[in-house]
C-alpha cells in the first residue's frame, strides 16, 4: 500500500508527486490543504522522523506502514525502492553529485523560496483567517521553531530588509545551478535524475518570485533547462494535480535559515 | 588511484569521510588542514576546494567537498564492508538521521564550541591579522560564522536558544537509540558514523544533559562505536587535545 499526503504540487510537494508519475507507481494521494492547516491534524505521535520535519513542512509516504519524510530523502527512496524509469546516476561519482546538489540547493533553495513564496502567498491568507484557528491548530506542533515559522508569517516578521537579503542571497544557489548546467542538460551526470526533479521543484516558481534573479537573459541555461524539465509527461501530470490550477501560489515555510545570521 | 583527504582533526565534518575510509579498509593520504591557522582559506587548498571548506577528498581526478555524501561515495566506490542498510526503507532512516545530525543537531551544537573553543583559540591574534583572515573566505556564510567566532560576536539569545535545542536533540536521540541498537538497521552504519562525529564528546561538553544516570543508550552507543578498531585508527591521527576527549569513553575495568 503506497500513500501519499500531498496537497498543492509547489516546492517540497512536488517532487514526490513527479517521481512516482516518472516510475509509474500506483499510489493513492491523501490531500491536505496546507493553506487551511490540515497537514497539522495527522497524528504522528509515534513517528519521530515524520513529525519533526527537517524541512518543517513537506509531503509524508507511507510505504506499508512506514512513513517516509524528507523531500530529497524521499525521492532517492522512490528511486531505489521501485522499478521503472531509473532515476538515480549509474556512476558513483554522479550518485555523489546528486546528493551533494539535493544538499546544497536544500539548504539554500529550500529556504528561500519558500520564504519568499509564503510572504507573498501564504501571507495575506493566514492573515484573513481567525487567529484562534492558527493558535489551537499550532498548540501541539514541534520543535517550536517550526510553529515560529507560521507565526512569523502573521506577525509582521519579514520586514522589506529581510525579504531583499533573501532575494539577494537566491542569486548564489541559481549561478550554482547555471553553472552546472554548463556541463551538460542535466544536473548529475548523463541522465536526468532525482537530482533534476529536486531542483525543478524549487527552481521553477523563482521566475514569479524574483524575476531579477532567474529570466531567460541572465541565466539562460536555467532557464533553457526549466523548459526541459516542463515538457515532461510525469511532469505535467503531477501539476495537474492541483485542485487551484495555480500550483505556483501555495506554499509552505521551508528550511530554517542558518541561526548563524 | 590514491584517495588523498585533506582534513582537520577527527571530529565533525572532517572526522565523517575519515571514519568512513577506514571502517571500509581503504588506505588514504592524509592532508592536516589546520583549521585555526586557516589553512583552509590559503590559494594551495583553494585549488582543491574553491569555497575553502573542509573535508575535501580527491580520488583520482574527481573532487569531493560535501562530508556526509563524500561518506556514502565512500561506501560505494570501495570493497569492503557495506556501512548502508540494504532494506531502502532504513538506508532513508540512516539519511534522515544524518541530516538530522547535520542541518539540525550540529549547528547548534557548534555554535557553542566556536564560542567557547574555536573563538578564544583565535582570538588573542592581532585584528587586522584576523580581518585579513576573514577576507580571504570565499563564502559569505563562513565569513559571517568566522566573525562571530572571532570577535565573540554571538548574542545571549543565540547561545541560548542553541543550548536548548542541544538539549532537545539529545532527549530525541537517546528516545530513538531506547529503541533501537544502531541509528538505521541491524548493524553499524554511516548514520553510526555520522553521529558519533558529533557525539563522541557529548558526555563532557554537556555533562549535565548527557550522562549515564539520563541518556544511558547514547553513552552505551557511542562506548559501542568507540570500542571499534576504525575508531581507534582514526582518532589517533588527532594533534590536539580536542580529538583526546575521545578517552572519557574508555570503559571502567571491571572491579
Amino acid at each position: 500500500m503506497l500513500e501519499l499526503y500531498t496537497s498543492e504540487p509547489n516546492t517540497f510537494f512536488l517532487k514526490p508527486l513527479i517521481a512516482l508519475h516518472e516510475k509509474g507507481v500506483d499510489f493513492t494521494m491523501r490531500w491536505m490543504d496546507t493553506d487551511q492547516l490540515e497537514h497539522f491534524a495527522l497524528d504522528l505521535s509515534g513517528e519521530v522522523e515524520a513529525r519533526l520535519h527537517l524541512e518543517r513542512e513537506g509531503p509524508l509516504l507511507r510505504h506499508d506502514g512506514t512513513l517516509i519524510s524528507g523531500s530529497f530523502f524521499m525521492l532517492e527512496y522512490i528511486a531505489e525502492a521501485f522499478p521503472g524509469e531509473p532515476l538515480l546516476a549509474d556512476a558513483p561519482y554522479d550518485q555523489y553529485r546528486a546528493r551533494a546538489c539535493g544538499q546544497f540547493l536544500g539548504a539554500h533553495l529550500g529556504s528561500l523560496v519558500p520564504l519568499l513564496g509564503c510572504v507573498r502567498y501564504l501571507a495575506p491568507r493566514l492573515a484573513a483567517m481567525d487567529r484562534s484557528l492558527l493558535d489551537a491548530a499550532l498548540a501541539r506542533v514541534e520543535p517550536q521553531e517550526r510553529r515560529a515559522s507560521w507565526l512569523a508569517l502573521v506577525d509582521g516578521s519579514y520586514t522589506p530588509q529581510i525579504l531583499g537579503t533573501a532575494r539577494e542571497r537566491l542569486k548564489f544557489p541559481v549561478s550554482r545551478v547555471e553553472s552546472l548546467l554548463a556541463g551538460g542538460d542535466w544536473l548529475a551526470g548523463p541522465r536526468y535524475t532525482i537530482a533534476d526533479i529536486d531542483a525543478f521543484a524549487m527552481l521553477r516558481v523563482i521566475p514569479d518570485l524574483a524575476p531579477e534573479v532567474l529570466n531567460e537573459r541572465d541565466t539562460p541555461r536555467t532557464w533553457d533547462y526549466l523548459q526541459r524539465v516542463t515538457a515532461r509527461p510525469a511532469v505535467t501530470k503531477a501539476l495537474a494535480t492541483s485542485r487551484s490550477g495555480r500550483p505556483g501560489q501555495h506554499f509552505v515555510p521551508g528550511v530554517e535559515p542558518s541561526r548563524w545570521g | 588511484m590514491t584517495v588523498h583527504l585533506y582534513h582537520w582533526e577527527p571530529n565533525a565534518n572532517s572526522g565523517k569521510p575519515m571514519l568512513a575510509l577506514a571502517e571500509k579498509g581503504v588506505e588514504f593520504e592524509s592532508h592536516y588542514i589546520d583549521l585555526l591557522r586557516f589553512d583552509q582559506h590559503q590559494p594551495d587548498y583553494l585549488k582543491i576546494n574553491p569555497d575553502g571548506t573542509i573535508p575535501a577528498m580527491v580520488h583520482g581526478d574527481r573532487v569531493f567537498t560535501e562530508s556526509t555524501p563524500m561518506m556514502e561515495y565512500v561506501d560505494d566506490a570501495f570493497d569492503g564492508p557495506p556501512l548502508k542498510p540494504t532494506d531502502p526503507k532504513e538506508r532513508w532512516r540512516m539519511r534522515w538521521w544524518m541530516r538530522f545530525f547535520d542541518a539540525y543537531f550540529a549547528p547548534s551544537l557548534s555554535m557553542i564550541g566556536w564560542s567557547v573553543f574555536v573563538g578564544p583559540a583565535v582570538r588573542q591574534r592581532p585584528k587586522e591579522e584576523l580581518e585579513a583572515a576573514i577576507a580571504r573566505i570565499p563564502l559569505e556564510s563562513r565569513r559571517i560564522a568566522w566573525r562571530k567566532a572571532m570577535f565573540n560576536e554571538f548574542t545571549e539569545a543565540e547561545l541560548t536558544e542553541s543550548r536548548r535545542r542541544v538539549q532537545y536533540c539529545t532527549g530525541i536521540l537517546e528516545g530513538h537509540l531506547s529503541r533501537h541498537e544502531w541509528i538505521a538497521g541491524p548493524r553499524y552504519s554511516l548514520g553510526d558514523a555520522n553521529g558519533f562525529n558529533l557525539g563522541y564528546a557529548l558526555p563532557l561538553s554537556q555533562p549535565d544533559h548527557c550522562n549515564d544516570a539520563k541518556t544511558p543508550h547514547i553513552m552505551e552507543w557511542l562506548r559501542r562505536i568507540y570500542e571499534r578498531p576504525a575508531t581507534r585508527q582514526i582518532w589517533a591521527l588527532g594533534r590536539t587535545a580536542m580529538a583526546q576527549r575521545v578517552k572519557f569513553l574508555e570503559r571502567a575495568p571491571h572491579a
